[in-house]
C-alpha cells in the first residue's frame, strides 16, 4: 500500500514548522515541501541587514538540505503550484506535473501589497520580501544615492536604517491611511516622522503620486501633487497580501486569505492552512484574523501539522492582542519582535 | 572554480534530437575557443527506444577525461533524465520541458527528483519551437537557446554552428532552426533574468590555430586517408561503423575503394589479399567481428602479410553491450587465434593518438610484415575532442616496405632468417622474385615443412621480428616529478585520460604519485615499465574490464605485486574513483 503523502505548499516558517512537526510525530509519513522561491528558508527580518552588509548569506538562510534529508522530507524549491483539485486530491505544478496527496497544508505565505492607485507603477517599484528582492536592492543601490520610500510598514523602517547605514539619502513618504500592521493614529505618525527626521530621513507629506518618469536606467522623476523629485529607487511598503491567487476556482473558501477554523482546518477535508496566507476564525470575537510575524507562523504551522495527524489543537490568541487595520483583524508577532 | 571547467549533458529519448543538440554544444564551445571533450551514449536499438545522453566537458585548459559531475543538464525527456540526477553537481542547472504534451506524474518527474540546490529552468521547448518555426521539431534547438541564455554563451556562436550544420539541408531548414534557437534564448533571457548563470562568460570567437572537432573514429578515417589507404574492406559493427561510412564518402574521391563484405572473415581475407599485392588496406571491427577474423589474422602472421585491423572494443563477451565501452579485448588482440601468433598491438589514448597511431600502423605493418591491431574502445571512438587539424609528416606516411635487393633476383628467399627476423618482401609481379606464401609452417623459401627443427626455427624468427618492432613503437610516457613514487598508476587506452587527471589532482595536493602511459601493448617495453614499477611503492592499474587484462600482461615485471582497479560498468572510468584508490593506497601505506 502507498505511504500516506502530506504535501506542504510553501517554504516559509509556517511550512517548515509544519513539515518537521509532521515528521516528529509520524515517522512513516511521506512529506513533500513545495516552495515557489528558489531560495532555502530564510529569516525575512534579516533582509535589511543583508542589504546593509551586516548579515551574511549564512546568517540569512536557515534551511539546510541536510536537515530535510536527515528527516526524510522532500524539499522542492523553485516549483510553483498553479492549481489544486481537492476532489481528486491532486496538485498541478506549473510544469504540468501532477502531485497526489492524502493531506495538504497550505502555507504559501504572502506577497507585498501594492495599493490600487499605485498598481500602475508596480513595475517601477522595489519591494522587499525575499532574498531575490534583497539582491535586486543591493544591485541597484550600487548605482544610486537617493531612495524614495512610499507607504509605511515595519519592513520599511528596518530598510531605512539599512539605507542610512550605507550612507544613502532617504526620502520617506508616509502614507496616512495605515502603517501595516498597526493602526496608524496621528500621534503614532507624528512619532514615527520625528524619529525618522532625527535620523536624517527627509519625511514628506502624505500625497498622491501623479506621475513617474524614467530619466535614465538609474533615476526616476516622481511628481506628486505637491512636489517633484528625482530619485534612484522607489520602494513600496504597504504590508502583505496572502498569496492565494492560484486557489481561485479550486472551491476552497477564501476571503482575504484562506478561511480556516480555530483548528486551521479549511473547508476541505484533510486540507489545512497556516501562516500569512490563512484567515483564522476566532470563536470569541466571532470573526477571522490574519497572522503576521515569524513566531506566529511557526506556531500555526505546528498546530496545522498536529491537527492533520488527528489532534485538536486550537490556535490560542488572546482577544486583546488582535488589532484592526484597514478593517482587517491582525495578530502580529512581528511588531513585538521588532 | 579558477577557470572554466563545466560538464553539460543533454538527455532524451532516441529521436529527440539529443545527439544533434550535444554536437552543437560541442561545436559552439569549440568555436568560442574552449577545449571540449564530448561523448555520446545511446541505446543499441536504432530509433525510438531507450535513453540517449551526450556529455560535454568544456574548459579553458586541456580536457583529459569526462568529469565526474554534471553542472548543466538539458532534459528533452524527463523520464529518461531522472537517471542523470545522481551525477548532478551541487548548484547545478537543469533545463527541462515545462509543457510536455501530457501531464507528468510525480513518479516520472525530473523536477521531483532533483536536490533543492539544483536550479530548475522550465521552458516550453516544443511550444517555443512551434511558435517560432511552425514545427516542434526544433524543440532541441529551443532548449539550446535556453542553455545559451542561462549559462551565458554568446548566441552568435550557436548561430554559426547551427548554420554550418544545416546548410546542406537548405535555407529553410537553417532558418527554422535559428528561429527555434532564438525563441528559446529570448524566452530564457526574459523569464530567468534574475537567475542567469555566467558559466561561460569567457568565450568569444576562437583565436589561434584552426581547430576541428574530431571523434576517434573520424580521426582514424582521416589518418587512413592521409596515410594513402587504397582499399577498405569491412562489415558494419558498432562502434566501428562510422569509419567505414566516412571512408565510403572520402576514399573513392582519392581513387580508392570501400567494399562492404559479407562478413568479417571475408573482410580480413580481402585485406590480406590487397596487402599481399602491396596496396595499403585496412578493416575495422569490434570484438565479435575480431573474433571471426582471428584465424585469418594468424594467417597473416604465418605468411608474414601486412594488415591493419582496427578493433573498436565494446562491452562483451559475445554481442555483449554494443553501445557501451570496455577494454576487454586486450587478450584477444594480443593472443587471439591459433598458435603462437605474435603480432603488433598498439592502443591510442586520445583522439590525436587515434590519428597518429593509425598513420603509423601502415608503416609498421609493411616493415614488420605482420598484422597490426589498433586497439580502441567505444569511448575513444565516439568521443569528440577539438584539436588542431592533425597532419602526418612525409616520414610518417612513407612506405615501410623492405624490398629485396636486385642482387638476389632469381635466388630470392622470401622468409630469409635475418638478425631482426625481418625478411625482404617482394610483391607479386616483381620479375625474378616469385615465391609461395602459405599458412602452413614453411621453410625460409616458403615450402611447407612441419619438421620439429624448422618449426622451432621459424617460430623464433617470427617472434624475433615482432620483438624487434619495439624500436619503432611508441615508448611508455611517464608523468611525474621522477624518482621514487609512493603510488605509480599505469593506464592504457581511453582510461589513461582519467588516470592522468587523477594523478594530476593528487600531485596538486602534494602527493608523491605519478602516471605511466602505455600505448605499445604488444610487444611492450618491459624494461621501461619494469623500471617505473621498481620506483613505485605501490603500482595501481585501473582498467575498464573485469579481469585486469593489462595487469595480467605486465604484472610479472613486479612479481605480480600490483593493485588492480577494474570496472565493468560499460561507462568511462571516473577520475574520482582512481583518485580515491590512490588516497586509499597512500593511507594504507602510511
Amino acid at each position: 500500500m502507498d505511504r500516506a503523502h502530506c504535501v506542504i505548499i510553501g517554504n516559509g516558517p509556517a511550512a517548515n514548522s509544519a513539515a518537521f512537526t509532521l515528521r516528529d510525530n509520524d515517522p512513516d509519513l511521506r512529506i513533500t515541501v513545495i516552495g515557489e522561491e528558489r531560495d532555502h528558508e530564510y529569516r525575512p527580518d534579516l533582509l535589511p541587514d543583508y542589504i546593509a552588509g551586516k548579515a551574511t548569506e549564512e546568517d540569512l538562510f536557515i534551511g539546510k538540505s541536510e536537515s530535510y534529508k536527515g528527516h526524510d522530507i522532500k524539499l522542492r524549491l523553485g516549483q510553483r503550484v498553479v492549481h489544486a483539485d481537492f476532489q481528486q486530491r491532486e496538485l498541478l505544478l506549473e510544469h504540468n506535473e501532477v502531485v497526489r496527496f492524502t493531506g495538504l497544508i497550505i502555507a504559501c505565505g504572502a506577497k507585498p501589497r501594492i495599493p490600487e492607485p499605485l498598481a500602475v507603477f508596480e513595475d517601477l517599484m522595489l519591494t522587499l520580501k525575499t532574498p531575490a528582492d534583497a539582491r535586486l536592492w543591493i544591485e541597484r543601490l550600487a548605482r544610486v544615492d537617493t531612495i524614495l520610500i512610499v507607504g509605511g510598514d515595519l519592513t520599511s523602517l528596518s530598510l531605512t536604517k539599512a539605507l542610512l547605514h550605507l550612507g544613502k539619502r532617504v526620502v520617506f513618504m508616509l502614507d496616512c491611511g495605515s502603517f501595516w500592521p498597526v493602526p496608524f493614529s496621528p500621534e503614532l505618525r507624528e512619532q514615527v516622522a520625528r524619529k525618522l527626521t532625527e535620523h536624517g530621513v527627509e519625511v514628506t507629506e502624505c500625497t498622491k503620486i501623479r506621475r513617474i518618469s524614467r530619466i535614465s536606467d538609474h533615476s526616476f522623476e516622481v511628481a506628486t501633487d505637491r512636489r517633484t523629485m528625482v530619485v534612484g529607487i522607489l520602494g513600496a511598503f504597504f504590508g502583505l497580501v496572502p498569496n492565494v491567487k492560484f486557489l481561485a476556482g479550486s472551491g476552497l473558501d477564501i476571503e482575504r486569505g484562506i478561511l480556516v477554523d480555530e483548528y486551521l482546518k479549511t473547508s476541505r477535508e484533510n486540507v489545512y492552512a497556516a501562516g500569512d496566507c490563512a484567515q483564522v476564525y476566532h470563536p470569541e470575537i466571532r470573526d477571522y484574523w490574519v497572522s503576521i510575524g515569524y513566531t506566529n507562523a511557526v506556531e500555526l504551522g505546528k498546530a496545522a501539522a498536529l491537527n492533520l495527524l488527528g489532534d485538536m489543537v486550537a490556535v490560542n490568541v488572546k482577544r486583546e492582542s488582535i488589532l484592526e487595520v484597514d478593517g482587517i483583524n491582525v495578530n502580529s508577532s512581528w511588531w513585538m519582535e521588532f | 572554480m579558477a577557470g572554466v571547467d563545466v560538464t553539460v549533458e543533454v538527455c532524451g529519448m532516441a529521436g529527440d534530437g539529443t545527439i544533434a543538440a550535444g554536437g552543437l554544444i560541442n561545436e559552439a564551445m569549440s568555436a568560442g575557443g574552449l577545449s571540449v571533450l564530448g561523448f555520446d551514449s545511446y541505446p543499441a536499438e536504432i530509433r525510438g527506444f531507450g535513453r540517449c545522453v551526450t556529455r560535454s566537458r568544456i574548459g579553458d585548459e586541456e580536457i583529459l577525461a569526462l568529469g565526474d559531475e554534471t553542472h548543466v543538464l538539458i532534459s528533452l525527456n524527463d523520464e529518461q533524465s531522472i537517471s542523470r540526477v545522481p551525477v548532478l553537481a551541487k548548484d547545478s542547472a537543469v533545463l527541462f520541458d515545462s509543457n510536455p504534451p501530457i501531464y507528468v506524474q510525480e513518479e516520472k518527474s525530473l523536477a521531483a527528483e532533483v536536490d533543492p540546490e539544483t536550479m530548475l529552468f522550465g521552458m516550453p521547448f516544443g511550444d517555443l519551437a512551434t511558435s517560432a518555426a511552425g514545427t516542434a521539431r526544433g524543440r532541441n534547438l529551443a532548449a539550446l537557446g535556453g542553455f545559451a541564455a542561462v549559462c551565458g554563451v554568446p548566441p552568435d556562436l550557436f548561430h554559426l554552428v547551427i548554420t554550418a550544420k544545416f546548410k546542406s539541408k537548405g535555407e529553410k531548414v537553417v532558418d527554422a532552426n535559428l528561429k527555434s534557437f532564438d525563441a528559446g534564448y529570448a524566452y530564457a533571457k526574459e523569464r530567468f533574468a534574475d537567475c542567469l548563470k555566467t558559466m561561460f562568460s569567457g568565450p568569444g570567437r576562437a583565436e589561434g590555430p584552426e581547430k576541428v572537432m574530431l571523434s576517434g573514429n573520424l580521426a582514424i578515417g582521416k589518418a587512413a586517408l592521409d596515410a594513402g589507404l587504397r582499399l577498405y574492406y569491412g562489415y558494419p559493427i558498432t562502434p566501428a561503423t562510422p569509419i567505414m561510412e566516412y571512408l565510403a564518402k572520402q576514399l573513392p574521391e582519392r581513387g580508392g575503394a570501400v567494399v562492404q563484405m559479407e562478413d568479417e572473415i571475408a573482410s580480413i581475407g580481402a585485406v590480406l589479399g590487397a596487402s599481399f599485392a602491396g596496396a595499403r588496406s585496412m578493416t575495422a571491427t569490434s570484438g565479435p567481428g575480431f573474433a571471426l577474423m582471428t584465424e585469418l589474422i594468424t594467417h597473416g602472421v604465418m605468411a608474414e602479410i601486412p594488415a591493419v585491423i582496427l578493433n573498436a572494443q565494446r562491452g562483451g563477451p559475445s554481442t555483449g553491450l554494443p553501445t557501451k565501452t570496455e577494454q576487454s579485448d586486450l587478450h584477444a588482440a594480443v593472443f587471439g587465434g591459433p598458435g603462437d601468433s605474435g603480432r603488433i598491438v598498439i592502443a591510442p589514448t586520445n583522439v590525436a593518438e587515434c590519428y597518429l597511431f593509425t598513420v603509423k600502423s601502415f608503416q609498421l605493418a609493411e616493415k614488420y610484415q605482420t598484422p597490426v591491431v589498433v586497439l580502441t574502445d567505444f569511448f575513444l571512438d565516439n568521443r569528440v575532442e577539438n584539436l588542431p587539424v592533425p597532419e602526418a609528416s612525409e616520414q610518417d606516411i612513407a612506405f615501410g616496405n623492405v624490398f629485396p635487393d636486385d642482387s638476389v633476383k632469381g635466388s630470392y628467399i622470401r622468409y630469409l632468417d635475418t638478425e631482426t627476423g625481418i625478411s625482404p618482401r617482394a610483391l607479386p609481379g616483381m620479375e625474378g622474385f616469385a615465391f609461395s606464401a602459405t599458412g602452413l609452417e614453411h621453410t625460409e623459401r616458403g615450402t611447407p615443412d612441419y619438421s620439429p627443427d624448422n618449426h622451432m626455427k621459424m617460430s623464433d624468427k617470427r617472434h624475433r621480428k615482432i620483438r624487434s618492432a619495439l624500436r619503432d613503437l611508441p615508448m611508455p610516457e611517464e608523468f611525474s616529478r621522477g624518482g621514487d613514487l609512493d603510488v605509480g598508476v599505469i593506464g592504457w587506452g581511453s582510461t589513461f585520460g582519467s588516470v592522468l587527471e587523477a594523478v594530476n589532482t593528487a600531485r596538486s595536493r602534494g602527493l608523491n604519485v605519478g602516471a605511466l602511459k602505455i600505448t605499445s601493448i604488444f610487444p611492450y617495453h618491459a624494461d621501461m615499465i619494469g623500471e617505473f614499477m621498481g620506483r613505485c611503492a605501490r603500482v595501481l592499474i585501473p582498467e575498464l574490464n573485469y579481469s585486469g587484462q593489462l595487469a595480467n600482461l605486465i604484472s610479472h615485471l613486479r612479481g605480480n605485486d600490483v593493485v588492480r582497479l577494474n570496472l565493468a560498468t560499460g561507462t568511462p572510468f571516473p577520475p574520482s574513483l582512481i583518485l580515491s584508490k590512490i588516497e586509499e593506497l597512500l593511507k594504507a601505506g602510511a
